[in-house]
Order: C-alpha cells, then structure tokens, then sequence
C-alpha cells in the first residue's frame, strides 16, 4: 500500500510520538510499503530518505510541558504538496489534536483517514474547547486508534467517539542484544534510568529520595540517569554522600540507549504521574533488565499487573527502595521477571503491532485514494 | 453604498458557509456509503468462513444461520440498506459462532475457526467504523440550518447497524501470564504463585545470575 504518515512534533526533538511515527515507518518499509512521512524537523540534515520536511515549528508552553507547533500557509502549501505528488492509499495522522502537520493534513485531505491518538490527558481544556472546531476535521476520521487504554477514554470523553485500541511497538531487535556501557560492565549493582532529568513527572526526584536507603542495604548499589536536562542542577541538589553513586550521563544516542538498559541489572521508571504508555518499560524488557515502575495505569498494564516487572506506590521513595533492593539481591526473582517480561515485548514487537494497523488500513480503503479536499 | 458593501459581503459569507456545510455533508454521505460497503464486505467474508467450517465439520444449525445470511446478500451487494431483516439474520449468525458445537468442532480444524473468529473481529470493527460515520452524518445532518434548508437532500438519513457482534471467548489474544488482577495484593512480587512459574529459564546477561 501507499501509506502517509503525519507527524506533528519535531523530528529531532525526542519524544514518543516521534520515535512511534519513525518505527512504524520501518516496520511498514520492512513489510514492503511504500511510505511517505511529513514532519517539522529543526535540522532537515536529520531527516531519513522517507520522511519530507514540513518547516520549523514554534515552542509554545502546553499541558505543562512545552509543546512545538506548526501551523502557517509556508507548512500548509507543503502539506498540500506532499498530498497531491504522493496520491496515497491511505493518510494516518499521529496526534491530531495537536495544532500542526498532522490536523493540517486532515484539513487538506479527503478520502481514507486514520488518526491514532496519543496522549491521555483527562481535563484537557484545549480539547474540550476545540472540539466544535475540531468536529469538521475529525469526521473526515474513518478509523481511530489509541494507543492505551487511557488515551482511548480521553478521546471518548472529549470527543464522543470511540477508538480501537492498539498499543505502541517496540523495536524488539534493537534492543536484544545490547551489552553493558563500558564503564558499566563491572557487574556491580546498579538502577538505571532513562528520562528528562529536570521533568518533575518523570519522578527522577522519587528514585533520587530512595537512593539513601538503597545504598543503606546495599553497599555498592549505583544509579545511572541517562537523559537530557541540568545536570549541574540536579547535581547541587544531591546528598553529598551520594556523589560517588550517582552518574549523570546526560543525553544520550538513540544506539546507546539498549546500552544503558543493559548496563543495569534494573530499570527504574519512577514516573508520577500523566503516562499514557510505557514504551521505555518495554525497551527495558527487550533488553533483557528488570523492571520496577511506579503503579499507574499504563505501567500496571504493560507489567502484566506486576508479574514481567515489579510496581510500587507512586511517589514513595521508601516502597521504592525496598522493592529495588529485593530485585538487585534475588538474582532468581529478577530473571524471572526478565524472562516474563521478554514474553510481554513480543506481543508488542513492532511487527506484530504493524500488521494491526494495516489491517485497519486495508479495512477503510476500499477503492478510495486520498485526495486533496475542495476548499 | 456601505450598506450595499455590507449585504453583498453578508450575501458572499452566508453562501460560502452554506456551501461549505454542503460539502461537509456530501463528505460525510461518501464516508457512510463507503463504510457500509465495507461493512458489507466483512459480513459476506464472516459468512462465508462461516458456511466453509459448517461444511468441514457438518455442523447443521450453522449452516443453516450462514446460510440465511448469505440469501441476503445478493441484495445488500445491489445497494438495499442494512436494515433490521439483516439484523436479525446477522444475528443469528453470531449465536450460532459461539456455540458449544463451534468451538468444539474448532479443536479439530483450527484454520477455519481461525477464519471465522478473525472474520468476526472484522465485522465487530467495520460495524464500529459504519456507525462512528452515521453519527457523525447525523449530528450534523440534525442541524437546524441543514434541516431547514434541505442541504443534505430529501433521502431519510442511513440507520445505525445494531448486532450483537461479541466475540467467541477462546484463548487470550496473546498468552497472558497469570489470571486475574493483583491489585490491593500486599506485594507487587508474586514469585511464588504456582502455575506461572516454570524452571528458571538460563540467563546469558551478567550481573543477573551471579
């Protein structure tokens, strides 16, 4: 099939709606579509031979974190253009609620849409808001998916409608075989964690609350925070006797990340709160390192209610402390969950969870093109 | 002259809102007609995964439900509506699916139960992309401007296609690894709940078996 695929959010900037659009991509391309990708890029340089540049798009405060948009007639005409030279099969928009490239290509075309939405957001105002205004784009829908449970009830409740369930992939093979970091492969006890450092939701302040204790029962215990954010900042903050256990990475590649993973024996993911789905949980699995997640809902749901990886009340750094020293000195325990956990990935490995969506594709085609809509 | 400005611009904007309702219309009568075609579609398909394990396994009441409702389709190919007659037969269908005869006839031949329960998801999910599109034709079909003024023609507006499309419980989509839910459980870790819990698989990764 010819496949469109919209993204709204820069394609440099990490975040999992980019990293979805991107692997959805290659498992589509794997497959043997043929597949075209529009997106805000802030360095066309990044961009893979699949994907067209829609321009650069503008920071604008939202939702409590910074959301990038991109709406203008220079993204517009683009837009347009990728419609009318690509005449796709069937256009899949990423996160339309979002006012960029993927609600602008659902204004521009006609024809066989699917939207798959992203965030849960309970209280969102924007859409409750838009959602008149929204109404004369989103019924041009013809299939929409959530990608959790949690996304699926926003959609209802803001929008009214319904929503097939299939959940985010994981580039399973990505993460097989990774091995340790090199200064890392020393087989001492260690957390890693993976997330923005200066993002309060992502609970890095949780795992760093724990540390004390952590290290009171095990001497040699070590976190590794992989991420991007103030270093210097979070550094100032730490208990000086932490100093020596605790390693700021910062950013790192997207081919360093399996071996971030791999150089603990757990992942941590200590979030508090407004996760709509545990992808890095799942990258974890996949390679092979056990998992201990706060208890929330999407997380509670990709652990397999607890048993491919541990679950502790959210924001309690001793709970956390506790259940991280049972992983770190049970080696048993935690190969069970790492083998539990290898069981969970594959149902959720991108080529499984691929082959959904085309089924979705090929049941709203029918003898339809995407066209572009008579303004 | 302003007030002349003013009326044609009044004139100008009414009229291209009107014709931008009518499009919104026209767009959504095409988004219908093409979802019931794709609803149409997966019934025949169901029904005939249907007729195709009755006969392999002469399961009578089964054939007899696909083939009621394989008669009606010859005239829902031709454009009559989904209406309540095909409800009814679809229905039928559904039941027989899920009877004790199905699932055992199922154990031996697993390629046309599989046929049909795939079959069915199909039509569960075409039944829901078919009536997402009448609601949304109809919200805006119920607009007062759109009444009153005819824009979405004189044809009664397409009905909602009601069936009981539950799926046939057999196993889990994928397996699971313990039934049942743990929460208010004392501890999240469960080590030692029998039936999940095989011999220790070896592990190649460092650090995890030492």
């Amino acid at each position: 099939m010819k496949i469109g695929l919209a993204c709204p959010y820069p394609w440099d900037v990490p975040g999992g709606v980019q990293v979805h659009v991107r692997d959805l991509a290659e498992a589509l391309l794997a497959a043997g579509h043929e597949v075209s990708v529009i997106t805000p890029v802030d360095d066309e340089q990044t961009l893979p031979s699949y994907a067209v540049d829609a321009g650069r798009s503008l920071p604008v405060p939202y939702n409590g974190s910074v959301a990038r948009l991109l709406m203008g007639p220079v993204s517009a005409a683009r837009v347009r253009r990728w419609l009318r030279e690509h005449d796709f099969d069937v256009l899949h928009v990423h996160e339309p609620t979002a006012p960029s490239v993927s609600l602008l290509a659902c204004m521009l075309a006609d024809g066989p849409i699917v939207a798959t939405f992203h965030t849960a957001n309970p209280r969102s105002r924007v859409l409750t808001a838009g959602q008149r205004a929204l109404q004369p784009s989103f019924e041009k829908l013809r299939a929409r998916i959530a990608v959790s449970e949690a996304a699926r009830r926003t959609l209802v409740e803001h929008l009214g409608a319904d929503a097939i369930l299939i959940p985010n992939g994981v580039a399973a093979a990505r993460f097989a075989d990774a091995r340790p970091l090199p200064d890392y492969d020393d087989g001492r006890p260690t957390v890693a964690f993976l997330g923005r450092i200066d993002e309060p939701r992502k609970g890095l302040d949780v795992l760093l609350a724990a540390m004390p204790q952590l290290t009171a029962r095990i001497d040699d215990a070590r976190l590794l925070v992989a991420g991007p954010g103030d270093a210097a900042a979070v550094r100032a903050r730490l208990d000086p006797r932490l100093r020596s256990r605790v390693e700021l990475l910062g950013l790192v590649s997207d081919a360093d990340k399996p071996r971030v993973f791999a150089s603990g024996q757990v992942y941590c993911a200590p979030n508090t709160g407004q996760e709509s789905f545990g992808i890095v949980l799942l990258e974890a699995m996949a390679a092979g390192t056990a998992v201990v997640a706060s208890d929330i809902d999407a997380f509670r749901r990709v652990l397999d209610d607890g048993h491919a990886g541990r679950l502790f009340d959210v924001g309690d750094p001793a709970r956390l402390a506790a259940t991280l020293a049972d992983v770190l000195t049970d080696p048993a325990g935690a190969a069970g969950l790492v083998r539990r956990g290898r069981v969970v990935v594959e149902a959720y490995d991108w080529r499984t969870i691929a082959e959904r969506i085309v089924g979705v594709y090929q049941m709203v085609s029918g003898d339809r093109r995407v066209s572009l809509a008579s303004t | 002259m302003t007030v002349l400005v003013v009326v044609v611009a009044l004139v100008v904007a009414i009229a291209t809102y009107l014709t931008w309702l009518a499009r919104r219309l026209d767009r959504l009568a095409a988004r219908v007609s093409d979802a019931s075609g794709g609803l149409i579609t997966q019934l025949v398909a169901r029904a005939d995964a249907a007729a195709q394990l009755a006969e392999c396994c002469g399961l009578d009441e089964l054939a007899a439900s696909a083939a009621r409702a394989r008669a009606g389709y010859p005239a829902l190919l031709a454009g009559a509506p989904l209406n309540a007659a095909v409800e009814l037969a679809e229905n039928a269908l559904s039941r027989s699916l899920r009877s004790v005869e199905v699932a055992a006839a199922g154990q031996r031949f697993p390629i046309e139960l599989h046929a049909v329960d795939s079959g069915a998801a199909r039509v569960a999910l075409a039944r829901q992309f078919h009536n997402d599109a009448v609601r949304d034709q109809r919200a805006l079909a119920g607009r007062r401007v759109v009444r009153v003024l005819h824009l979405s023609g004189r044809c009664p507006p397409p009905g909602y296609f009601e069936i009981d499309d539950a799926l046939p419980l057999r196993e889990e989509p994928w397996p699971r690894l313990v039934e049942g839910s743990v929460r208010g459980a004392d501890a999240p870790g469960r080590e030692d709940r029998p039936g999940h819990d095989g011999p220790l698989g070896h592990d190649d990764r460092p650090g995890l078996a030492s």
